[in-house]
C-alpha cells in the first residue's frame, strides 16, 4: 500500500527539519503514540496503540531515521509488532522544499501489514492509515508553525 | 388379522419405506432449537482452550514467552511444542500420509499456524491471554505460487530433505524438488501425445480452480475428558469419520484403542471440512491429559476459513483432440496442486489427487493421460473434497471446460458437441481410458430430456437475437447458456483399491428388532445434514416391512456403532446403505425361518409380502413381521436361537456413478458485471431415489454451493501470505437474495451392483453446478471472443471479461 500527500508549513525548512527530529514532537504528533524513547539520533524505539476495524492493538516497534540529505530530505523505516493483532512494516520518504516563509513537506509512504490487521481489516487499512497520516501530518503542521510563529 | 381389508399398496405406503417423501425425522429438533452441537456440551470443571496463532505466513519461531499470559487469572497452563515433545505429539500424521506440526516446532509454515494452546477457566480468559503470550518470529521468504515454489531455493519443509538438501522419498513416492510433493500418473502418455500430435483438431487451455473452503454454519470443535480413573478418554467432536478418528487417536497417543470413546453428535454441516484430524483435537486430548479436567476447543470463523481443510487450488492445463466431425479421440492433462503447507489431503492412500482420474467425464474417450503434482507452499493444508467425491469437481470442471473450448474451436454447438461423444448406454459397463468402470448410464436419455425441457433451440435463437440486439445498441445485457453433463464417482470404495491411512473403506449397519417389532439400527457413517435417520429406516421399512416410524437410527458413537469410515464423498448410501439393506435381509432370512415354523410350512413355502410372510397360493395365511418379532424373543423355536438382530459390514465390489445434466440460464449486465440466473434447470440420475424430498434438498444445497463457487467464493491470498477472505464479509456465502428458483427432474438408472441399485446424491449438484454456473458465464461471452477466463465469477471479474473484449468502448 502507498499512501502520499503534500502538507505547507508555516515555518522555515530547517525549524521543520529539527521538529522531524524531536522526539517529543513527534510522540505529541503521532496518534496512539504511548511512547516514543531515542536510543542514537538514528534510532528510536515507539509504542503506539493501533484501532483498525474491529481490531486494536498495542504495536511496539523499531523506527531508523536516515538524515544523510539534511535538510532536503529525510527518510525513515520501521517495523512494528502487535502480538495477536499481527505486524506492520514500511518507510517513508520526505523531502522539505522551502517557498519563502513556507515549507512544503511531501511524503511517499509504503505500508505492509499482516496478520489479523490484514485480513479483518483489509477494507479499512488504506482508509484508515490515509486518515492517520493525514492526521499526523496535520497535527505536526499545527505544533511547528505554532512553535515558529 | 385387523388389517386384512388393506391392499399391498396401503401396507407399503403405511411403511413409508423407499420412494416415500417422508419427513425429516431430525427436522423436529433442529427447527426448535433442539439440537445437540459439540458446543452445546457442558461438563463439570470443564476449561476452554484457545490457540495463538501466527501472523506470518513463513517464519522461524525464535521463542514464546508465556509469562505474561500465565498471570490472567484463570488461565490454568499453556502449551507448546516443546510440551508436546515428549509425548511424541508436538507432530501428527496427516491423511494423506504426510505429517503436520500439532504446535509449530521452530517454524510456521502458514498465516494462522497453531503456535501456543491456552487452556483457561473460561474462553474470555483463554482469549484474553492468546494476546499476552510472546512470540518472536524471524520473518522468512513466503511463496504463495506453486510454480513458483517448484523453481524456489527456498526450502518450506526442512524435514523433507536430507542432509544435503535433497528432497526425501514422499508417502507417494520420488520428489523431484524440495517442495514437490508427489507425481501421480494415469493413463498412456506416450500413445496420448500420438494421438494428440496426429489430430484434425486440437483445443488447449489451461484453468485455474481457485481455492475455497467448504465453509460450514457450525466450525470444527472437541470436547475431551479424560477419566483418570476408568482410564477412559471420551472425545466429542465435528468428526465425519468418528471411527476412523477413534483409530487414529489411539495409534498416535498410544491409549487402548477400548479405552477411546468418539462422539460426534449433530453436526451443522461437514462438506468436507470435518474429515481431517487437527491441531485442536490433538490438543484438548493433551490438555484432558494434563489438567485431569474436560477441555472444550471450538474455532471461531476466521480460524475455520483461515486454517482448518480449505478445498481445490488446482491449476489444469488440457488438450483435447478431435476429428473434424467432433469425435474426440484424445485428452491430456496436467495438474498443479497446490497442497499448502502440509499434504492434508483426505484421500485414499493410492490416490493422491483423488480421483481426478474421473477427468474423461460422460464421454468415450478411447485414449487419455493425466499426471498431478503436488507442492508445498505457505498456504494452509487441507486439499478436501468440498461437496464433491475426491476431487471430482475438478475433474467434472476440467472436461467440461475442455468441452465447450473444443465447441469454440470447432465452431460447433456444445451441445451437440457432447452429444456425439456421450458413452452409449449399450457400453455400460464401461471402461474409461483413465481406470475406471463405470456401472450403469443412459446419458442420451437424460440429455434429451434436458434440452426438451428447456426448449434448448428456442434458447439458442433467443441468445442469438440477444447478441444482435447488442450489436445494434438496443440492449446492454447479454444471455449465456450454461451447460453441463456430469458423471460422478462415489461411494468409496472397494477394499482392495480404497483405504484412508490403511484403514478400508467398508462401512456397516447393524439392525436390532425389538420383541414389538419396532427397531434401533446403528451405523458406521455420521449425518451432518443428510438425513440418515429418515432415509436409512425408509430402506428398512421396504426391506422388513415394519414402519420406518418404528425405527431409531443412531450413529456417531463408537461404543455403540459398528466399525465404519463415515460419511464423505456421497458414501453413506452407496456403500453404509448397501450394509443397511444386507444386514435387513438376513433379518429377513431368519424371519422367514420363523414364519415357516410359526406357520407350519417349509422355508420355501411362504413368500415375504410387503410386512409378512404368506404362505405362498394361501394369501390369507400369514404371519406380520411383528408376529415374528415377538416369536423370535418369546417362542422357543427348535434349530433356531432366539433374538433377531443382524449385522453387515459392506465392502462395495465398484464405486457408483451418479450423473446429470444441468442446463442454467442467465443474462448478465455488461456494465455492472452483474449475473441474473434466470432459469436453472437439474436433471440428476442417482439410480433408485429413496426419499424424492430428500434428493430435492440435497439437489437444492448442493447447487447453492455450487453457485457460490462459482460466482464469487474464495480463499485468496496476497504475496505475504496474509489470507485476504477470512471473515464472511469477504468470502462469499449466499443467502436467498442470491438463489434462484431451481427446477428438479430425474431419470433412474439403477447401479447393477448395489444392493437396492442406489447411486448416492448428496454431491452430485456441486460437482455438476460449478461448471453449469462457470459455462453460463463464458457462453454470454462466447459471441465476443471469449474462450475461458477462470472463476470465480464475481461482479468485478465479469465486468473486467467484458471490459477486456471491449464492451464498454
Amino acid at each position: 500500500m502507498e499512501l502520499s500527500d503534500e502538507i505547507r508549513i508555516s515555518a522555515p525548512r530547517d525549524v521543520v527539519y529539527a521538529a522531524l527530529n524531536d522526539p517529543e514532537v513527534l510522540q505529541e504528533c503521532i496518534p496512539g503514540c504511548e511512547e516514543l524513547i531515542q536510543h542514537s539520533p538514528e534510532e528510536l524505539e515507539a509504542k503506539v496503540v493501533l484501532k483498525i476495524g474491529p481490531v486494536k492493538a498495542k504495536f511496539s516497534g523499531a523506527v531508523t531515521l536516515d538524515n544523510s540529505n539534511a535538510p532536503g530530505a529525510f527518510s525513515l523505516t520501521g517495523e512494528g509488532k502487535g502480538g495477536a493483532a499481527g505486524f506492520a512494516k514500511g518507510g517513508a520518504d520526505v523531502t522539505l522544499a522551502d517557498e519563502g516563509e513556507e515549507t512544503v513537506l511531501t511524503y511517499v509512504a509504503k505500508v505492509e501489514m499482516g496478520g489479523k490487521i490484514a485480513q479483518l481489516g483489509s477494507r479499512l487499512i488504506q482508509g484508515t492509515a490515509k486518515k492517520l497520516s493525514a492526521k499526523f501530518f496535520q497535527s505536526f503542521a499545527d505544533k511547528v508553525s505554532e512553535t515558529a510563529a | 388379522m385387523k388389517d386384512e381389508v388393506q391392499t399391498p399398496e396401503d401396507r407399503a405406503a403405511g411403511l413409508k419405506g423407499m420412494g416415500c417423501s417422508r419427513k425429516r425425522v431430525e427436522d423436529v429438533r433442529f427447527t426448535q432449537g433442539k439440537g445437540n452441537y459439540v458446543d452445546d456440551i457442558k461438563l463439570d470443571g470443564m476449561l476452554f482452550g484457545d490457540f495463538v496463532r501466527s501472523p506470518y505466513a513463513h517464519a522461524r519461531v525464535k521463542s514464546i514467552n508465556s509469562e505474561e499470559a500465565m498471570k490472567v487469572p484463570g488461565v490454568v497452563a499453556v502449551i507448546t511444542a516443546a510440551d508436546l515433545e515428549p509425548l511424541g505429539l508436538h507432530w501428527m500424521p496427516t491423511l494423506a500420509g504426510d505429517k503436520q506440526m500439532v504446535l509449530a516446532d521452530g517454524k510456521v509454515l502458514f498465516q494462522g499456524q497453531e503456535v501456543a494452546f491456552v487452556v483457561a477457566e473460561d474462553r474470555y480468559a483463554a482469549a484474553d491471554a492468546v494476546e499476552l503470550v510472546e512470540v518472536e518470529y524471524e520473518e522468512l521468504p513466503v511463496i504463495v505460487d506453486p510454480f513458483e515454489a517448484l523453481k524456489s531455493d527456498v526450502v518450506l519443509r526442512e524435514d523433507t530433505v536430507d542432509e544435503n538438501g535433497k528432497a526425501t522419498d514422499g508417502a507417494h513416492g520420488p520428489r523431484n524438488h524440495p517442495n514437490h510433493i508427489f507425481t501421480w500418473e494415469a493413463g498412456e502418455e506416450a500413445e496420448t501425445n500420438a494421438v494428440i500430435d496426429s489430430a484434425e483438431v486440437v483445443a488447449e487451455e489451461t484453468m485455474y480452480y481457485h481455492r475455497t473452503h467448504p465453509c460450514p454454519l457450525e466450525t470444527c470443535g472437541s470436547v475431551a475428558s479424560m477419566d483418570k480413573v476408568t482410564g477412559k478418554l471420551t472425545l466429542w467432536g465435528t468428526f465425519q469419520a468418528p471411527h476412523a478418528i477413534r483409530t487414529v487417536v489411539s495409534l498416535i497417543s498410544g491409549i487402548a484403542e477400548h479405552n477411546i470413546r468418539v462422539i460426534s453428535p449433530d453436526i451443522g454441516g461437514g462438506f468436507g471440512n470435518k474429515v481431517g484430524a487437527y491441531s485442536g483435537y490433538v490438543c484438548s486430548v493433551v490438555a484432558s491429559i494434563v489438567t485431569g479436567r474436560p477441555v472444550k476447543w471450538i474455532e471461531d470463523r476466521m480460524e475455520n476459513l483461515m486454517t482448518t481443510a480449505f478445498a481445490r487450488d488446482y491449476w489444469m492445463k488440457g488438450k483435447i483432440s478431435a476429428t473434424k466431425e467432433g469425435k474426440i479421440t484424445g485428452l491430456h492433462c496436467h495438474v498443479t496442486a497446490d497442497h499448502g503447507g502440509f499434504d492434508a489431503c483426505a484421500d485414499p492412500t493410492k490416490f493422491p489427487a483423488g480421483f481426478m482420474n474421473i477427468c474423461t467425464g460422460s464421454y468415450d474417450i478411447p485414449t487419455a493421460y493425466l499426471a498431478v503434482d503436488g507442492v508445498y507452499t505457505n498456504k494452509a493444508p487441507g486439499g478436501v473434497s468440498y461437496r464433491c467425491s475426491f476431487r471430482v469437481t475438478e475433474a467434472v470442471y476440467f472436461i467440461e471446460r475442455m468441452i465447450e473450448v473444443l465447441a469454440i474451436k470447432l465452431n460447433m454447438d456444445a451441445a451437440e458437441l457432447r452429444r456425439i461423444n456421450f458413452i452409449k448406454k449399450e457400453q455400460f459397463p464401461y471402461q474409461s481410458a483413465l481406470g475406471w468402470e463405470y456401472d450403469s448410464g443412459d446419458y442420451h436419455t437424460a440429455w434429451d430430456k434436458a434440452m426438451k425441457a428447456v426448449d434448448y433451440d428456442g434458447l439458442r435463437a433467443e441468445q442469438a437475437q440477444r447478441v444482435e440486439d447488442f450489436k445494434a445498441g438496443k440492449t446492454r445485457s447479454l444471455m449465456g447458456i450454461g451447460l453441463s453433463f456430469f458423471t460422478e464417482i462415489v461411494g468409496a470404495g472397494p477394499v482392495k483399491n480404497c483405504d484412508i491411512l490403511g484403514l478400508g473403506m467398508f462401512d456397516s449397519c447393524e439392525i436390532r428388532i425389538h420383541p414389538t417389532g419396532s427397531a434401533i439400527a446403528r451405523l458406521g457413517t455420521i449425518s451432518q445434514g443428510q438425513g440418515h435417520a429418515t432415509t436409512f429406516s425408509q430402506i428398512i421399512a421396504s426391506e422388513i416391512g415394519i414402519p420406518a416410524d418404528d425405527i431409531t437410527l443412531e450413529e456417531g458413537d463408537t461404543d455403540t456403532a459398528p466399525y465404519g469410515l463415515g460419511t464423505y464423498g456421497s458414501r453413506s448410501t452407496p456403500v453404509a446403505g448397501a450394509a443397511t439393506a444386507m444386514a435387513a435381509r438376513k433379518i429377513r432370512a431368519k424371519a422367514q425361518m420363523i414364519a415357516a415354523y410359526l406357520l407350519e410350512v417349509h422355508d420355501d413355502d411362504v413368500e415375504f409380502d410387503v410386512d409378512r410372510f404368506v404362505v405362498k397360493g394361501a394369501p390369507e395365511r400369514f404371519k406380520t413381521m411383528k408376529e415374528i418379532a415377538f416369536a423370535a424373543y418369546n417362542q422357543a423355536i427348535p434349530g433356531i436361537e432366539p433374538g433377531l438382530e443382524a449385522v453387515s459390514y459392506y465392502d462395495p465390489p465398484n464405486m457408483t456413478y451418479p450423473f446429470g445434466a444441468y442446463v442454467c440460464v442467465m443474462d448478465i449486465d455488461v456494465d455492472t458485471g452483474v449475473p441474473d440466473i434466470r432459469r436453472f434447470y437439474a436433471l440428476d440420475d442417482c439410480g433408485t431415489r429413496i426419499n424424492p424430498m430428500i434428493i430435492e434438498g440435497q439437489v437444492h444445497g448442493g447447487l447453492t454451493e455450487a453457485l457460490a463457487v462459482a460466482l464469487g467464493q474464495e480463499i485468496a491470498y496476497d504475496e505475504m501470505g496474509n489470507v485476504k477472505t477470512g471473515t464472511l464479509m469477504d468470502f462469499f456465502l449466499p443467502t436467498a437474495w442470491e438463489v434462484p428458483n431451481y427446477e428438479t427432474d430425474y431419470t433412474v438408472t439403477p447401479s447393477p451392483h448395489h444392493p437396492i441399485g442406489a447411486k448416492g446424491v448428496g454431491e452430485s449438484p456441486h460437482v455438476g453446478g460449478v461448471p453449469c454456473f462457470s459455462n453460463a458465464v463464458q457462453d454470454a461471452f462466447r459471441a465476443f471472443g471469449l474462450t475461458h477466463t477462470n472463476m470465480p465469477h464475481d461482479h468485478w471479474r465479469i465486468w473486467k471479461t467484458a471490459n477486456d473484449l471491449g464492451l464498454h468502448d
